[in-house]
């Protein structure tokens, strides 16, 4: 009869994070291939490629905010009922906001080389734009108060400014539907004459799995990572009070 | 076709510049911070 230890747990979680790395690798080398090998477009030519590897990032760059979101009420509500969930979900709301800065980034990178090539400038101050810039700000905001602020509250600080960041994401998606932009009308989901010739659908649906699977293996590594930190400094903070008691005994 | 359908390198027009420098920025960004988190992994020991 096996015996399931912590030890034994972790091994396997490491083993399971190497096989979707290589997994992810794969449908990533998938994505890349279709993007390169697809038709060329009739007004842009080549420069649309830029598409499959923009619209992924931009997509889950609203998505990972969402997960920061939850995780921080779930902090808000577990840290005086139960503080080692309170704890999870502290973790994974960081690893959720540095996944949603890292995603915007590219995002944003990808989005200024597009536009410089196609429209000829690089920025322009349009309703989408800037609250994707806004969105980028507010993450970025909250992986510097988790750096900066005060020990002891930064938990609460962050979470709180977590919730309120999450208004911007709806606004953000919906601006070009909301409001005449620069930036192009919704390619999916938009009006009767959006969309994308089907022979393109491969790489679009290939690259959006890929930079899924490869943003779930970083928030789950980093969320890994945080838990360790978390455990260490449990772990000191106890090292501490042995130490106080013993010298109190005295 | 080739395989990369753009050509190969020199590339002379901006729009071909801008598609491998904006294929190149996300490869560096993301692949740069999965390497960052590779080392910060091997680095915090386990309690």
């Amino acid at each position: 009869m096996s015996v399931t230890t912590p030890a034994t747990n972790a091994r396997k979680l490491q083993i399971g994070g190497i096989v979707w790395l290589a997994l992810t690798i794969i449908v990533l080398a998938i994505g890349f291939y279709h993007a390169c090998t697809a038709p060329t477009e009739a007004t842009m030519g080549n420069l649309y490629r830029v598409f499959f590897y923009h619209f992924p990032h931009t997509i889950l760059s609203f998505l990972f905010p969402y997960l920061n979101c939850f995780a921080s009420f779930a902090f808000l509500y577990w840290r005086t009922r139960n503080p080692e969930s309170a704890a999870k979900a502290d973790a994974f709301a960081l690893a959720s906001a540095e996944a949603t800065v890292l995603y915007a980034s590219v995002g944003l990178a990808t989005g200024m080389l597009w536009g410089r090539a196609a429209w000829g400038i690089w920025w322009t101050w349009d309703a989408r734009l800037t609250t994707y810039l806004l969105l980028w700000l507010l993450y970025v905001s909250y992986l510097l108060v988790r750096r900066l602020s005060a020990a002891g509250q930064t938990e609460v600080i962050s979470a709180v400014l977590a919730i309120f960041a999450a208004i911007d994401i709806p606004i953000c998606f919906m601006s070009i539907r909301w409001w005449r932009t620069q930036h192009p009308a919704p390619v999916f989901g938009g009006s009767a004459d959006s969309g994308i010739d089907p022979s393109m659908y491969p790489a679009v649906w290939w690259n959006l799995i890929a930079w899924l699977m490869w943003g779930i293996f970083i928030v789950g590594l980093r969320y890994a990572i945080e838990r360790r930190r978390q455990r260490a400094a449990s772990a000191n903070a106890l090292g501490f009070l042995y130490e106080d008691a013993a010298l109190e005994a005295r | 076709m080739t395989p990369l359908a753009i050509g190969l390198p020199p590339f002379h027009t901006l729009a071909q510049r801008h598609l491998v420098y904006a294929y190149c920025a996300v490869w560096f960004l993301q692949f740069g911070y999965g390497i960052y988190l590779a080392v910060q992994w091997r680095k915090t020991s386990r309690p």
